[in-house]
């Protein structure tokens, strides 16, 4: 039985607190705690939602103790993502403590959750003023505690209101205070650049202060200022330059050297008394990062001219040294350099390919990315290929690094290839294999397997981008380089024809397919190609698809016109085309829609007219719809030759393509025609070639035609060719792996079953669609082909002769200025910046950034004085009208004091604009208002 | 010098054990950053640079023993090696304060760490004080003054 005055269990708790002894959890016990119940993940979740409420409870009681404990508790648990901000007024009173230790938590807590909390920031303004007396020498950490939480807290508002008082404190007799000032002063100014404007000198005098952490600290602030806004702190150039000569401690001098970095950007007069002495520290010193930022201030600071031969090299060289060094953070930040000394002057690194060579076969894959972006500078015709080599290689993937463990053994780790990785090394190698309108490449053959053993390595990376780019690159070759056409048409229905690659890697297919009906001439029997891109066409994407309408059209009108007298297949795959393309008459997309209803309607014409006339061949299909595409040969233009174009051309609509007499006379000629078929489609080819200019002349032609007979030999002969040359492509791993490589051994068993294909009848082909049988080439450039072969003989023997490579034609408008002119093949595109997607962005834009200094003194004067006067006006108004409401009082501040925001949030291009904004805005605000609500009230 | 925009003590288990953020970030971006970055970095080999980009910056880490400290710093304007010579500092002092740290110190006493830091790096994340023998020195002192505090409070 418990006596009356027996004192509670509660009691005794209370009384013993003092004595430093607790019963609720402390922070040793919390940890301990998520420390034991740390089995599963909800177990943990359960206990730390207990401790919430309770720290939730404890918080809320008027304890100092208690709620300090639990506020140090709820810190803890923020680090597991638990939001503490509703506790923030409790915070308040944990910093408002006299007690040192509970001011520390306090500004601990309120440094991690006061984000621009502006009824709580209003409240700590006052506690930070009289935090930030300094009365006796105890008062010392006071200060400095409530300075470094005052600077994470701050907004412009608490800046405005607090700046005086640290003015005041720059002139402490403490130097611990002084530093502390100084650099709560940074986030201070960035919130309210005002404030570092009319104190400028105060605060830079600091530079001269006796004690060096201050000193350090102001040079540390300035240099942090001058990255955002480095105008105003040119003028103090001549004494940082003495500092940096004076000082020999490598902290300070790394941060003078940044900070001459900023300032010289904007002042290149800087560069002559800098330069010496940067170089001089250069051979003096032994410090790695010294010696970094020295370089990086050479480089980074625009002191380095294209022509500055000397000083390239001497910076290089420490460059190089960096990277030939065992530590991998030394080589990192030097391919860094390099690639801004590439930047300047592609000439620079151009001699040490040896040692980039190495870098991008490094244990670290981030040097390699640094490194593959320096490949540009370094590549030539003469290690194109063994740089592609040795980054194809690197997609196997089964290179491993050597580590060596604590223990001295060494250990192997494969090395890991991230696809971002992959993505890049294919970019890299289109760009420096296309560089210069393929300066570099000797071998167009090898470039064509390249760009196949990318689109094989590209289907599993799943970039869509990279698609695009090898498309194009396909079609570039195609037009460009005409003496390989038949080679690189094969090449594409290789690529065309692989397993689900409309679906894998759907945008590499609008650059081939716009490819194979362009050149359809190219191809022997387009039946089957045609009978393959059916089947696929409808899993492709909308803007596939209306490329690949295109090509189909082309591809089956050169094909139906090279064998006009097989009518029956003809019909066959006409009803066929025509269904595909009634199947996209109601495509989502509009654009596939148009297309696709255009062509039909011909199409559907057409297969009327091979219906009617069952003795000879429409002339629907041998002539009108070939002078859709034939009239002329497309060749690559330079870029923004469009937009030179002269505006407003007229165009007589009513005069008609043919005259009567000319359209007689086709008709006469169609119907003569018919009855030697084959000749027609030569006649055709004959203007086709006529009008080509950089193309293959007409002898050729003729000849292959006319030898009709020799088809299947001849393909035999091209087919096997291709088989010789892919031999040797390196990658032995694709080339077995892969259908279409074929092998040595596979040789003759391969060339027997084309043969076979070849054999069996038509009624066969639908079903097993097989890409070599559309591989066959067209019999009028097996010849072409085989001087080619014989050319390239020629060329293995001992001369490399370039192959013809057409640059972009300019063409020139006259009337029109030059300097409409693009040179959109020199911009340099850095492919890894769009991969990122939901970036997070840590550069805060600030108002110090656009805060204009050259705002004199004086006129600074004036328009204080100015707005005193608004003020006291102000101030008079509402002495008037005290009888208001509260309610309008209250609006009426909030309305000016949103004015003032915008005001200062401002840029403040000149001191004019500034005052005539003042003049008309904000007077007729301040007198304006509350007369209205006078009259409301009365 | 080196302006570093948050710095990050990450265990190999992937727990945060310190947290300093001297740029104003939601809570959200804050989760983010922490989740992206704690797999990055716990799965980099030993002998790959300590530097890695993230974003539109870059993120320079060093480990010792179990931890991992991760910084995050403006990229082409911060210098790397020094941002890794200030994570060795605030080590060193640490292992002077604790005498020989090691996680276990962080854990139980963070509040002290964060004291540490604060003095080492300044609220804008740049080097305060490079002496690691004043920031002991001021430590020591606040440590008294707080002993002070207790006393006074048994005493009344």
């Amino acid at each position: 039985m418990t006596s009356l005055y027996a004192p509670s269990a509660e009691d005794v708790m209370q009384r013993l607190r003092p004595y430093g002894f607790f019963f609720e959890k402390s922070l040793k016990d919390l940890i301990r705690g998520i420390r034991s119940h740390n089995d599963t993940p909800e177990q943990l979740e359960m206990f730390l939602e207990a401790q919430l409420s309770e720290c939730r409870k404890e918080a809320n009681s008027s304890n100092m103790e208690l709620k300090t404990n639990a506020i140090l508790k709820l810190t803890y648990l923020e680090m597991y993502g638990y939001d503490m901000s509703w506790c923030n007024f409790h915070i308040l009173e944990v910093m408002s403590s006299n007690k040192l230790q509970q001011k520390r938590v306090g500004y601990l807590a309120a440094s991690q959750s006061f984000h621009k909390d502006a009824d709580v920031l209003m409240l700590a303004t006052n506690l930070l003023k009289k935090d930030l007396k300094y009365a006796n020498s105890n008062d010392v950490f006071k200060v400095g505690i409530a300075l470094s939480g005052l600077s994470t807290i701050v907004t412009p508002e608490l800046a405005k209101d607090i700046v005086d008082d640290l003015f005041l404190m720059l002139n402490s007799s403490r130097p611990y205070i002084r530093k502390k000032t100084v650099t709560a002063l940074y986030k201070v100014f960035l919130e309210y650049p005002e404030a570092l404007q009319s104190n400028f000198d105060n605060f830079t005098s600091k530079l001269e202060d006796p004690d060096k952490s201050v000193v350090s600290a102001t040079i540390s602030v300035i240099c942090e200022l001058s990255k955002k806004n480095p105008a105003p702190f040119i003028r103090l150039s001549p004494l940082l330059y003495e500092i940096l000569i004076d000082i020999d401690d490598n902290w300070i001098i790394i941060r003078l050297l940044k900070l001459f970095t900023n300032l010289s950007k904007i002042e290149p007069k800087l560069k002559g008394r800098l330069l010496p002495k940067i170089i001089e520290l250069m051979d003096s010193t032994n410090a790695a990062s010294v010696l970094y930022e020295a370089v990086n201030c050479i480089i980074s600071g625009n002191m380095l001219d294209e022509t500055d031969y000397d000083v390239a090299v001497q910076c290089l060289e420490i460059l190089h040294n960096f990277c030939n060094s065992q530590d991998s953070n030394l080589r990192y930040i030097s391919c860094v350099l390099f690639y801004k000394i590439g930047k300047i002057n592609t000439n620079f690194i151009s001699q040490y390919d040896e040692l980039i060579m190495k870098l991008i076969s490094d244990v670290d894959i981030s040097i390699r990315l640094k490194a593959i972006e320096l490949l540009r500078g370094i590549v030539s015709e003469d290690n194109l290929r063994l740089i592609v080599s040795t980054l194809v290689k690197q997609f196997v993937g089964d290179e491993v690094a050597i580590v060596e463990t604590s223990r001295g053994v060494s250990k192997e780790i494969p090395i890991v290839i991230p696809e971002t990785y992959k993505i890049k090394i294919v970019d890299v190698i289109l760009y420096i294999c296309a560089m210069d309108n393929y300066a570099n490449v000797d071998d167009f053959e090898w470039y064509n397997a390249v760009l196949y053993d990318l689109t094989i390595v590209s289907l599993d990376l799943n970039e869509n981008k990279l698609g695009t780019k090898i498309g194009e690159q396909l079609r570039n070759l195609m037009i460009r380089v005409p003496d390989i056409r038949n080679i690189t048409i094969v090449n594409i229905i290789k690529i065309t024809s692989l397993e689900s690659v409309e679906i894998k890697l759907p945008s590499i297919l609008e650059g081939c397919l716009w490819s194979l009906g362009e050149y359809s001439t190219y191809l022997e029997n387009g039946d089957a190609l045609l009978r393959l891109l059916l089947k696929k066409a409808p899993h492709m994407q909308y803007t596939t698809q209306s490329t690949t309408i295109i090509a189909l059209v082309k591809l089956f009108i050169t094909w139906c016109n090279r064998n006009q007298d097989q009518a029956v297949q003809i019909k066959a795959i006409l009803e066929k085309l025509v269904n595909f393309l009634s199947g996209l008459n109601y495509s989502k997309s509009f654009e596939v829609q148009e297309i696709s209803l255009q062509m039909y309607e011909i199409l559907k014409l057409s297969l009327e007219a091979l219906e009617e006339q069952a003795d000879g061949f429409p002339l629907l299909l041998s002539e009108v719809i070939p002078s859709f595409f034939n009239s002329y040969e497309l060749t690559p233009i330079s870029l923004g030759t469009q937009r030179q174009l002269p505006k407003g051309i007229d165009f007589d609509i009513d005069l008609p393509f043919l005259t009567n007499e000319q359209l007689d006379e086709v008709l006469k000629g169609q119907e003569s025609l018919a009855e030697e078929d084959t000749d027609i489609y030569d006649s055709d080819r004959f203007s086709l070639a006529s009008v080509e200019h950089n193309f293959i002349s007409n002898a050729d032609y003729s000849d292959g035609s006319s030898d009709s007979d020799g088809g299947k030999e001849h393909f035999d002969d091209t087919y096997k060719d291709f088989i010789d040359e892919s031999c040797e492509v390196e990658h032995k791993k694709e080339m077995l792996s892969n259908p279409f490589y074929l092998g040595n051994i596979n040789d003759t068993n391969n060339n027997n079953k084309v043969k076979d294909i070849l054999d069996i009848g038509d009624d066969t082909k639908e079903d097993s669609i097989n890409s070599a049988d559309i591989m066959k080439l067209s019999k009028d450039h097996a010849e072409l082909k085989s001087q080619v072969e014989a050319k390239k003989k020629k060329n293995k023997m001992k001369k490399k002769t370039k192959m013809k490579v057409l640059s972009d034609q300019v063409i020139v408008i006259p009337g029109v200025t030059d300097s409409v002119k693009l040179n959109g093949r020199k911009k340099h595109v850095s492919p890894s910046n769009s991969l990122l997607s939901n970036k997070i962005n840590l550069k805060k834009h600030t108002k110090l950034e656009d805060y204009n200094f050259d705002n004199s003194k004086n006129d600074n004067d004036e328009e204080i004085q100015e707005l005193e006067k608004l003020r006291s006006k102000f101030q008079n108004q509402n002495l008037d009208n005290v009888k208001m409401d509260d309610n309008n009082n209250e609006e009426e501040v909030i309305v000016i004091k949103k004015k003032k925001k915008k005001k200062s949030k401002k840029d403040v291009p000149s001191k004019k604009s500034k005052k005539d904004h003042k003049s008309t805005e904000t007077t007729p605000e301040v007198s304006a208002e509350p007369l209205i609500d006078n009259a409301k009230s009365e | 010098m080196s302006h570093i925009k948050y710095l990050l003590l990450v265990s190999r288990q992937g727990k945060v054990r310190l947290m300093q953020w001297y740029t104003p970030l939601t809570p959200k971006q804050k989760t983010k950053i922490i989740n992206d970055l704690t797999p990055l970095i716990l799965t980099r080999k030993p002998k790959m640079c300590n530097i890695l980009e993230y974003n539109d910056h870059k993120v320079v880490y060093r480990r010792y023993a179990s931890l991992y400290f991760i910084c995050g710093i403006t990229n082409n304007q911060d210098n790397e090696l020094l941002t890794l010579e200030i994570i060795h500092r605030f080590v060193e002092t640490m292992d002077t304060y604790f005498g020989n740290v090691c996680e276990l110190d962080i854990i139980f006493h963070f509040d002290k760490a964060y004291d540490i830091l604060n003095e080492l790096i300044m609220c804008d994340g740049s080097m305060a004080e490079s002496s690691k023998k004043e920031i002991l020195n001021n430590i020591h002192a606040m440590d008294a003054i707080q002993n002070n505090d207790h006393l006074d409070r048994v005493l009344s």
